[in-house]
């Protein structure tokens, strides 16, 4: 084991590679035992005394496992992170931003440099990444240690290819918990939050984004892990679409300052979500009933082939629906698609090349996956799997092309929730924002061509 | 360790895993499993593998269950990764098979030093009791390069010396021994222990190991 494997990083070493380290190497408890608490040092959780008994008076934690067993029997090794980096960190990214990206980026750079807190609440489909180049590239000019961690690990293999091509010489570690892949000391890291445990005071910006998905939001381990893995004096940014309440409480409390991109790419706004009451509409379905409505709607879709999605709440209730639509619409083709289907990314495929003009399907697609131009009708939108983050994001889904920026979003329920009205207050938020930097860019540009 | 004080133990409460997972794990039928090491066959036989060693008629093994992915899954978590809790999903079903078997005395295989450094417990002995190796009883004899058995190969493993040695306290001439393992495999580090336990007089040993 070479000794900048620990270089900020806290890890259980055998007693064999501990003796090989050098003598800066800082040997840290790896739980805390009193009469009436156990504590793990590596993710900071509370154990039960009896499940974390191990026999002989030592204890381990459960919490943690996935990440190689931390115990009694065991101590943490931690070198201090020492900025050791030599690899070209030039930016190699040659797209254009625009000027509300360009603002949005400027403002970035400025709290990276303060070493500060901050979040970014970009609507989805804003670009948030190519928003973050300029910033991650002055500070790892500057030799500080970057790293960019969601709680998704999809979103993190999404990003991976996107910042390789943007610092094309630039090594980057990519680590999760499906990785084989050794571990590599790297200016730039690009990992799940859950790895973040394995570090210790060893960033200097570290970036989360997806900050709102699931598990992070509901999980106080990882908020840990956040706190360890940066150094005391460094910069936090989170990256959302979908800001929860408690990150929007710190905004009001003044101890998270905030930027807005509330206009998409193509300077559009998020389409408004229209609710439409239609209390029966699942009795209906069953009973072999298209909904008038929804019949209307299709009819539409079907004389202007315009591609479509349906979110419904239940796995059980996709074939239902398709099975209804498609006797209603024979000439109308559709697929169903949810998480654990095994043909998911052939079904997701035949979407994007436009075999089938619409996907019944749950929750799954909401974030990530993209069809240019279309339109989303959520069934049950009222049940409560759809949390308000999970609607916003599935209007998100409408309207992603410039060709076709406006989108439909409709959402059938039986009654108003409090998670749908707060998901249509955010939208209208962030496009009452977004039509004031419209306002304020057109003022601009007019100025400047007098 | 005596089967009294064996059934003292509280049991545990059951069932600690879901009927859906509990599925997974495949139960050999006794009734058609090989006479000698205990591998599920379709008729009551001697496998090949075990026409392969040197007969002994006072040795056979039982094992309860197949070693399939869900085994192989449980061991990753339990032995591998260190998982003490998951003690609990076998511990009754080993103690039950366990108790009608009857023995004079039980012997449980033991782990080495360095295993019970870093893993911190003996895996057989965490079903039925204390976690710890047993400390009368099969010892580990210090060996010079030891490479675990699971990175061994068949051949390798076969030609292993013996292991084990018994403490010179521990007598059981003329006892009707049970040895529990937690994986028969080829079976040489259980027949190991078996040979030295008939050699110092055993009348008979019967092998016990969760998986085959
Ligand atoms: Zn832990
Ligand atoms: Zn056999």
């Amino acid at each position: 084991m070479q000794a900048e494997e620990l270089y900020g990083r806290q890890l259980c070493l055998t007693p064999a590679e501990a003796r090989e380290m050098p003598a800066t190497t800082v040997k840290l408890p790896s739980m805390q035992v009193t009469k009436t608490l156990i504590q793990c040092c590596r993710c900071g959780s509370d154990l039960n005394r009896q499940l974390a008994q191990l026999p002989a008076a030592q204890f381990y934690c459960y919490q943690c496992l996935t990440l190689g067993r931390v115990s009694t029997l065991t101590s943490l090794y931690h070198i201090p992170e020492p900025n050791k980096f030599k690899a070209d960190t030039t930016l190699t990214w040659t797209g254009q931003l625009t000027a509300a990206q360009a603002t949005c980026a400027a403002e970035l750079q400025q709290h990276f440099s303060k070493r500060e807190q901050h979040l970014l609440w970009a609507v989805t489909g804003a670009g948030k990444t190519e928003m973050l180049f300029p910033g991650i590239a002055w500070a790892l000019a500057q030799g500080w240690r970057v790293a960019l961690a969601s709680p998704r690990v999809d979103v993190c293999l999404e990003l991976y290819p996107r910042l390789q091509a943007a610092f094309a010489h630039l090594p980057i570690a990519l680590l999760h918990g499906h990785n084989p892949a050794p571990y590599q000391y790297c200016q730039l890291t690009i990992c799940t939050t859950h790895q973040l445990l394995r570090f210790r005071a060893a960033f200097d910006v570290l970036i989360i984004d997806e900050v709102d998905a699931f598990p992070f939001a509901a999980n106080p381990r990882l908020a840990y892990a956040v706190k360890q893995a940066r150094k005391p004096e460094s910069a936090l940014l989170y990256l959302t679409a979908t800001p929860s309440q408690a990150l929007l409480k710190q905004v009001r409390h003044r101890t998270l300052s905030i930027s807005y991109l509330p206009l998409r790419f193509h300077q559009h706004l998020l389409p408004p979500i229209r609710v439409s009451l239609q209390p029966r509409w699942w009795a209906q379905f069953q009973q072999g009933h298209l909904p008038t409505k929804l019949r209307r709607w299709l009819q539409q879709y079907v004389t202007v082939h315009q591609r479509f999605l349906i979110f419904v709440p239940r796995i059980t209730q996709l074939a239902v629906v398709q099975q209804v639509i498609a006797t209603a619409f024979p000439t109308l083709k559709g697929l169903t698609v949810h998480a654990a289907d095994a043909q998911r990314l052939e079904k997701v495929q035949a979407m994007r090349t436009q075999q089938v003009q619409y996907l019944v399907t749950t929750t799954i697609l909401e974030r990530g996956v993209t069809f240019p131009g279309i339109d989303v009708i959520v069934l049950g939108a009222d049940d409560a799997v759809f949390s308000t983050a999970a609607l916003v994001q599935i209007a998100g889904r409408a309207g992603r092309s410039a060709q076709r920026p406006t989108g439909l979003v409709r959402m059938v329920v039986s009654h108003y929730t409090r998670p749908l009205k707060a998901a249509q207050r955010q939208i209208k938020q962030v496009n009452r924002k977004g039509r004031r930097l419209r306002a304020k860019m057109s003022t601009l540009s007019a100025t400047t061509e007098v | 360790m005596t089967l009294p004080w064996l059934l003292s133990w509280q049991t545990w409460p059951h069932p600690v895993v879901c009927p859906t997972c509990w599925q997974t794990f495949e139960r050999i039928t006794p009734a058609t499993a090989c006479i000698s090491c205990g591998r599920q066959l379709t008729r009551r036989q001697m496998c090949s593998d075990c026409q392969r060693w040197p007969s002994q008629p006072r040795f056979y093994n039982q094992a309860l269950f197949c070693y399939n992915a869900a085994m192989h899954d449980y061991f990753q978590r339990y032995k591998f990764q260190g998982d003490y809790r998951l003690r609990a999903v076998f511990a009754a079903a080993m103690q039950q098979r366990l108790a009608t078997l009857a023995a004079d005395c039980v012997v449980a295989i033991p782990v080495t030093p360095a295993t019970m450094q870093y893993r911190g417990f003996n895996q057989v002995t965490g079903w039925l009791g204390t976690g710890l190796n047993d400390p009368v009883g099969l010892q580990t004899i210090a060996q010079t390069k030891a490479r675990p058995q699971s990175q061994k190969t068949r051949a390798e493993r076969l030609t292993t010396s013996q292991p084990f040695s018994l403490s010179s306290t521990f007598t059981v001439t003329n006892q009707r021994v049970v040895i529990v393992d937690d994986i028969y495999t080829t079976g040489r580090t259980i027949r190991h222990a078996a040979d030295l336990l008939l050699e110092s007089g055993a009348k008979s040993v019967i092998g016990l190991t969760l998986a085959r």
